[in-house]
């Protein structure tokens, strides 16, 4: 039995790696599930996001080596990769990609400095700019497609055979008719291994083990994920006394972003709220967010755009959630200062 | 016998490291007394106690114990040598902030001549202890330097010594414990007896269990009635921060702005006590115990040393070249500085000199990833602070709570991006005072501005009263001699 580590990593570099390894059993079960189009889109987000952070750091005349080899780029590059439909063409990955390094960090400053999720934010532009792309190449899980299938999609020809909506988006759109009980009969229901949704529930649970590995390691706290698969399950929990019109409770919890972003999305302590209490206030705000934009908004998913609302939230969050200084009576509210 | 109670510390120090002790690079080899060296250095500003003068001049002959710098608190310090004041003159110096500063040199004779005060004979009161130990230079040993008869107000109900000794690699306060056992008792007890203190707490982190074994057999040789409460404390850094062994000794949580000495509380350090024994016996501060420890020395360990010994002289008494450093830590290396210039002697404060060579991986931006935070033990939040301090904003930084930094130094050792955080603190919360300082004398200045205006307008109100006066008086001898004019006529 290794000893739980008393802190988090030493180093920023061993921190970024950690993160990486912690994603590894989510990539592999995106893959065996999605077929290997989330492969082809991970090494070209990665390889666009170290070409981008290089061209960048030239740009603005930093020291190239110490920003390359500390992984944040490639982090980076991961995550969007990850976030992107599993059959997107090669242009939109790279523009995804290229636009969270440039304009998610390095517009204000480089590592350390981005006000939101540089992730998110590519996400989301890709999803104003190209809607129908990033809406209905997502694959299938029951006809995840052979190499050649998935290098065309990757090349630009994705076959409707195996591309459509996501599961939540399929709630809002198809399944708007049906009942529940019609809903559930769905061949992504009705073939689950544990009895949730085909595919989905296996990523999402080795997303959760890596999750719950970051927790372990120290690299994360317990508060964000908490904090965001608490507040959906609650609210969605209390809308769903009427089956027939509400997404079930575990379809927000594991078919959309939500495991992936809990462990590795909110808790990018960049554009987060830094304190513990600020932390878990940070994810309920993304939790209800989140809901609202999937039940009432145009969007598929929604944990982008609430991410990078609650970012802009963040400094305020951090204001009134400070811990009670040692020999303080009360915590120190508000903003304070004067320049 | 004292009455006595060993018991482990119910509370847990929130926050807080566990960093590597390496205590026992220092406490295998035996203490031992270091020869004299050829010269030895007293800044007369920085020795303790404030800035100071020289009692002496240049070619004076002193005893080991004649007064030679008088601060402005009233402490004086001492020869630790009989010799000959050869210099005063600007030399380096080992304090945090100063490189240089005006110091008597003085060559030690090697000549056993003392002149050591009257012994203090039981029953006195509280003021003779007071300005015993200010005439015998008795200041914090532990670091700070604090003038302890300061701290010795009426009303005072506890006494806690901090035998805690959480700084890394320091074993200073664990020797004097192992090898002076008694002075540091006796010198509790007449303390407490004359402030009337019933209860002495001893906080004493479990990793020394030599000096634990000393104190119990000193305390049932002791007669003291004293109640004697010996606190384990966890071995987790810093748990012998003042604040924090008054928390976890007694439970009290010490307001921000405060001094434990408010809560009629004081805390001393072994050192310091052990010295007010001897003082009470007539013998001024003139040696101190000085860990020599650090990867770079060849035999680290204690010695007792005269205060103003160079360091150098200190170095080559572990076979060490002192060329083969280019630079020594003064202090742990948590809460220690740095000197570079080796002619500089050691203080009352100093207790460690530690020579390792420690590689710095270079600095890379703040991830707010919070490391800090959650070793901070008072709870702040260290990425907000730095972050203020970065971009210039002081009154941010003190908004966060800077005020309340012990500058501890936790927090640099957890932080992923190798920042010197508690530099950075350091550096503000002195930015921090010199403003207070030049806001008071800016304050003093328009006050002196204006009790000035309104003395020069009293002034001429005054002039002007009597400007009046006068022309009224003129005008009234003019008016009797007119008057007078008219009634001749």
């Amino acid at each position: 039995m290794i000893k739980r580590p008393d802190y988090p990593p030493r180093d920023t570099a061993l921190v970024m790696r950690m993160v990486l390894i912690a994603l590894i059993p989510g990539i592999v079960a995106m893959t065996v599930f999605f077929g290997p189009g989330v492969l082809f889109n991970l090494t070209a987000a990665i390889l666009t996001a170290i070409v981008s952070e290089a061209l960048c750091l030239r740009l603005r005349q930093r020291e190239l080596k110490p920003r390359l080899i500390d992984l944040s780029a490639v982090l980076t590059g991961v995550l969007i990769a990850l976030a992107l439909p599993q059959a997107a063409p090669w242009w939109l990955v790279i523009a995804a990609s290229a636009a969270s390094v440039t304009l998610g960090k390095h517009l204000y400053g480089g590592l350390g400095q981005n006000p939101v999720n540089p992730a998110m934010l590519g996400y989301a532009l890709m999803l104003i700019s190209a809607p129908v792309a990033m809406t209905t190449l997502w694959i299938n899980p029951l006809t995840t497609p052979d190499f050649l299938t998935a290098w065309s999609a990757f090349l630009g020809h994705s076959s409707d055979a195996v591309t459509g909506a996501t599961t939540l988006d399929l709630y809002k759109t198809e399944f708007r008719a049906l009942t529940a009980t019609e809903a559930s009969r769905n061949p992504l229901f009705t073939q689950a291994h544990l009895g949730f949704i085909y595919g989905y529930e296996w990523v999402a649970l080795a997303y959760l083990a890596g999750g719950l590995w970051l927790i372990y390691q120290r690299v994360i706290t317990w508060h964000t994920p908490v904090g965001l698969l608490t507040t959906l399950l609650v609210i969605s929990a209390f809308f769903s006394f009427d089956p027939d019109t509400a997404t079930p409770v575990w379809v927000h919890l594991i078919a959309g972003a939500g495991i992936f972003a809990a462990f590795f999305i909110l808790t990018d302590p960049v554009s987060g709220a830094t304190s513990p209490k600020g932390r878990l206030w940070f994810a309920i705000g993304v939790g209800i967010l989140t809901y609202l934009i999937r039940t009432h908004g145009q969007y598929p998913d929604a944990i982008a755009f609430a991410v990078l609302l609650m970012n802009f939230a963040a400094p305020m969050i951090d204001h009134y959630t400070r811990p009670r200084i040692m020999g303080r009576e009360a915590s120190v509210k508000g903003p304070g200062g004067q320049s | 016998m004292a009455e006595y109670q060993i018991r482990r510390c119910d509370r847990q120090l929130e926050g807080g490291i566990h960093p590597e002790t390496h205590k026992d690079l220092s406490t295998t080899e035996p203490c031992v007394f270091v020869d004299d060296p050829k010269r030895l250095v007293f800044p007369i500003h920085f020795s303790g106690g404030g800035p100071g003068e020289a009692l002496v001049a240049v070619g004076d002959t002193v005893s080991q114990g004649t007064p030679i710098i008088k601060c402005q608190s009233g402490i004086i310090h001492v020869a630790s040598r009989a010799g000959t004041v050869i210099d005063i003159t600007d030399h380096a110096i080992t304090h945090p902030s100063a490189n240089q500063s005006a110091s008597i040199i003085i060559e030690p004779s090697g000549l056993k001549e003392q002149s050591y005060l009257d012994p203090l004979v039981w029953p006195f009161d509280a003021d003779s202890l007071r300005n015993r130990a200010i005439e015998a230079g008795i200041l914090g040993l532990g670091g700070a330097g604090f003038p302890s008869f300061k701290k010795w107000s009426d009303g005072t109900q506890t006494l806690i010594i901090n035998a805690a000794e959480c700084e890394p690699y320091l074993t200073a306060d664990d020797t004097l414990m192992r090898i002076d056992t008694h002075s540091m008792i006796r010198g509790a007890c007449m303390l407490s007896r004359t402030l009337d203190i019933k209860t002495i707490v001893i906080g004493i982190e479990d990793n020394k269990p030599e000096a634990l074994e000393a104190i119990e057999d000193a305390l049932k040789e002791s007669r003291s009635d004293c109640f004697f409460d010996i606190v384990l404390l966890d071995t987790k850094y810093p748990s012998g921060s003042e604040r924090h062994l008054v928390w976890l000794t007694l439970g009290i949580e010490v307001p921000t702005g405060s001094r434990s000495v408010e809560l009629g509380v004081i805390v001393h350090n072994p050192g310091t006590l052990a010295a007010l024994s001897r003082a009470i016996d007539g013998k001024p501060i003139t040696d101190r115990i000085v860990t020599l420890t650090g990867e770079a020395l060849k035999a680290p360990k204690n010695v007792i040393a005269p205060i103003g010994t160079p360091i150098n002289h200190l170095i080559e008494a572990t076979d060490t070249s002192p060329s083969s450093l280019t630079s020594i830590t003064v202090g742990g290396p948590m809460m220690g500085y740095a000197v570079t210039e080796f002619t500089a002697g050691i203080t009352k404060t100093t207790n460690c000199l530690l020579a390792r060579d420690v590689e710095i991986p270079p600095e890379s931006p703040c991830i707010r990833c919070g490391a800090c935070a959650t070793v901070c033990p008072i709870r702040l939040q260290p990425q907000q602070m730095v972050f203020a301090l970065k971009g210039g904003s002081l009154d941010l930084a003190v908004h966060e709570g800077l005020g309340d930094c012990i500058e501890c130094a936790a927090c640099n050792a957890v932080c992923p991006s190798h920042i010197p955080l508690a530099e950075w603190f350091r550096l503000g919360r002195f930015e921090v005072r010199d403003q207070a300082n030049e806001q008071r004398l800016a304050s003093e200045a328009r006050e002196r501005f204006e009790a000035r205006n309104a003395r020069l307008e009293r002034i001429a109100q005054e002039q002007e009263a009597k400007r009046a006066a006068r022309k009224a008086k003129t005008a009234d001898a003019l008016e009797k001699a007119r008057k007078a004019r008219e009634q001749t006529a």
